[in-house]
């Protein structure tokens, strides 16, 4: 797989020789040659490179697919049981998120590379209040959930949109999306004002940090350093001259797996780390007490990392001990500000961010729980 | 040079989506997954899988933008080597992490979740199941989380009488009497096992151990009866007639 084509000067240019293994780590690597010759040269090179990789990958496939059955056999229990339950809920976590993960990266591609470039400033009102209000309630076209919005905010930022107002979407896209309204209606109809409760705090909360965040002056600051840097290559270069869409999209998805996917599996580990190690009966203890139980609810959101479109059928039982309020909190913080979530929001957001977007929330979600418990 | 850079993206995508669909082949998804997500999971699988492919054979002509896209390191979760030489210990312990979890994908054998996991979250305590009982007269087809379901809207001995119990789950033994009573248990899951919840049943049966281990998959036939020993705070449990160890079920969780 670490074939790779490497540019020559156009006197040398044979494709014999075009074609070399890459020595790790060496960084001799030079662009910037500009003749024709040599540009036909080059996407010859790359062409029968890329046939190679493609072969390596379906050869890579292969090979895991026969070290998967072969190891298949290997008895049960090999390993304790906690460290078992540990690996069993980290796979859970990857196996349950990936699908949400590849969704979002695909209308992230879609948002960056095929839309045209004025799309969303052509419908998209000028005031940024209204705007705001119009973005956060863009998950209900876009339904990606939980994993899918980190990659379709970076798409949106790196379409031109405002690091404040896509932060709004993508904060409001995990509960204002009609599958999270479905289930949850599924899970608790009209009953204590929990659904109208759930999407009214999901929009306040993520007009409310758009909002803040618009204030900041220096909005790439929020950003890490290498997003930062990658959003503020010219749009061009996105979809350079010389490259098809075909191939920016390509180039996309390599790009945001590489980000997405590590941090995905680390949040897995933790979150099943996290789970195996803390009881979960503590929590269970407090549920009718109106404070204690918000933040035990909240707590429990935090640690499950569970998917937004799902999470009121995992609460509904809870629901018998637990105050509404406390069922509540749980519904708007757990989307928004979980294990699993931060990591994924570290790749694009500097950690001070991360903690404001916590602190708020949390807040929000509290405030808004202890109010539906005075009034249900 | 960027192609190699931001290859971990691809090969993850590879090895997670041949476990998984390894998985669903086999038929096992279903240990991590509720089977609803079954059909979109993998068709994302493939999607996911499709497109690395692509991105593979096309890598050389998005060379140029990766360039300029530093994509270095985004945090605590970029396995990606930053650009000075010498990665810093996060980016390096990260990196670990991935690859530990990449490797259990692929070798480790699927398992259900254990007892220590139906321990740790609250087996027999207030909080599990849904509530919804069933009212249809056919308690011969209850399961355990049914049969939990009525002991704990009810606990009238009166109204268990001629009952006649037949269930599968696996032993866990009870927290306050774990010599003479153990839990026949399953676990409920909504999404997926992460969100799993277990319920069960109080089997009395002394010193159960000579005969079962925990973890271990059984049939138990009986009736409920008061619960007999002192120490287990379940008013009511089942008193076995037979107890037979079985396989685990292909679909061991319920829903």
């Amino acid at each position: 797989m670490r074939t790779r084509p490497r540019p020559t000067a156009p006197h040398q240019a044979k494709v014999s020789r075009v074609l070399r293994p890459g020595p790790s780590g060496a960084d001799g690597y030079r662009r910037g040659v500009t003749t024709t010759e040599a540009h036909r040269e080059h996407a010859h090179g790359t062409r029968a490179a890329g046939g190679r990789l493609l072969v390596a990958g379906v050869g890579a496939i292969v090979v895991i697919a026969l070290a998967r059955i072969g190891t298949a056999t290997l008895p049960a229990g090999i390993l304790p049981d906690r460290l078992q339950d540990f690996v069993t809920l980290t796979v859970s976590v990857v196996v349950e998120s990936m699908p949400f993960v590849v969704l979002g990266i695909l209308l992230s591609i879609v948002v960056q590379v095929w839309l045209p470039a004025g799309f969303f400033a052509a419908w998209l009102p000028r005031n940024p209040m209204a705007r705001r209000a119009v973005v956060s309630l863009l998950g209900v076209l876009l339904p990606v959930c939980e994993c899918g919005n980190v990659p379709l905010a970076r798409g949106l930022v790196a379409k031109g949109f405002s690091v404040s107002d896509s932060m709004t979407f993508l904060i409001a896209a995990p509960i204002v999306n009609p599958i999270t309204i479905v289930t949850t209606y599924q899970a608790f109809g009209w009953s204590d004002g929990i659904l109208v409760s759930r999407i009214v705090g999901g929009f306040l909360v993520a007009n409310l940090l758009g909002w803040l965040y618009s204030k900041h002056r220096d909005q790439d600051a929020l950003l890490t350093t290498a997003f930062a840097r990658e959003c503020r290559m010219p749009a061009g270069s996105h979809d350079g001259h010389s490259h098809s869409r075909v191939g920016s999209s390509a180039g996309l998805f390599r790009r945001e797996m590489t980000t997405m996917l590590p941090a995905l599996l680390v949040g897995a580990a933790v979150a099943g780390g996290v789970q195996t190690l803390v009881p979960r009966s503590v929590l269970l203890t407090l549920g009718s007490n109106p404070v204690w139980s918000i933040l035990a609810m909240m707590a429990l959101a935090f640690v499950i990392s569970i998917c937004s479109n799902v999470d009121a059928f995992f609460v509904l039982p809870f629901a018998s001990t637990f105050l509404p309020g406390s069922i509540v909190a749980f519904l708007v913080f757990g989307p928004i500000v979980d294990i699993k979530m931060l990591t994924l929001l570290r790749t694009t957001y500097r950690p001070a961010v991360l903690a404001q977007i916590g602190v708020v929330v949390g807040l929000v979600a509290a405030v808004l729980g202890l109010v539906v418990n005075q009034i249900a | 040079m960027r192609s190699r850079r931001n290859w971990p993206g691809l090969a993850l995508t590879l090895v997670i989506g041949t476990a998984t669909l390894w998985l669903a082949a086999t038929g096992q998804l279903v240990l991590y997954i509720h089977p609803r997500y079954v059909v979109f999971t993998v068709v994302m699988t493939l999607c996911g899988m499709g497109l690395a492919l692509v991105a593979l054979a096309r890598s050389g002509d998005s060379d140029e933008q990766d360039e300029h896209a530093a994509a270095d390191g985004g945090g605590a979760g970029a396995a990606d080597l930053p650009r000075s030489r010498r990665p810093s210990p996060v980016a390096l312990g990260a990196a670990l992490v991935v690859t530990l979890v990449a490797v259990a994908l692929v070798v480790l054998p699927p398992a259900v979740l254990s007892s220590a996991t139906a321990s740790t979250r609250g087996l027999g305590a207030a909080v599990t199941t849904t509530g919804s009982v069933r009212t249809d007269g056919a308690t011969t087809k209850y399961t355990v989380l049914d049969w939990a379901s009525k002991l704990r809207a009810s606990t009238d001995i009166g109204s268990y009488e001629n009952e006649s119990v037949d269930v599968t789950g696996f032993v866990s033994p009870s927290p306050d009497d774990p010599d003479d009573t153990f839990y026949v248990t399953r676990f409920v899951i909504t999404c997926c096992a992460v969100d799993a919840q277990p319920v069960g049943v109080p089997v009395y049966a002394p010193a159960w151990k000579d005969s079962l281990e925990a973890n271990q998959w059984v049939r138990i036939q009986g009736a409920f009866a008061t619960n007999p020993s002192a120490a287990s705070s379940a008013t009511i449990a089942l008193v076995p007639r037979a107890v037979s160890k079985i396989d685990q079920p292909h679909d061991p969780y319920l829903y």
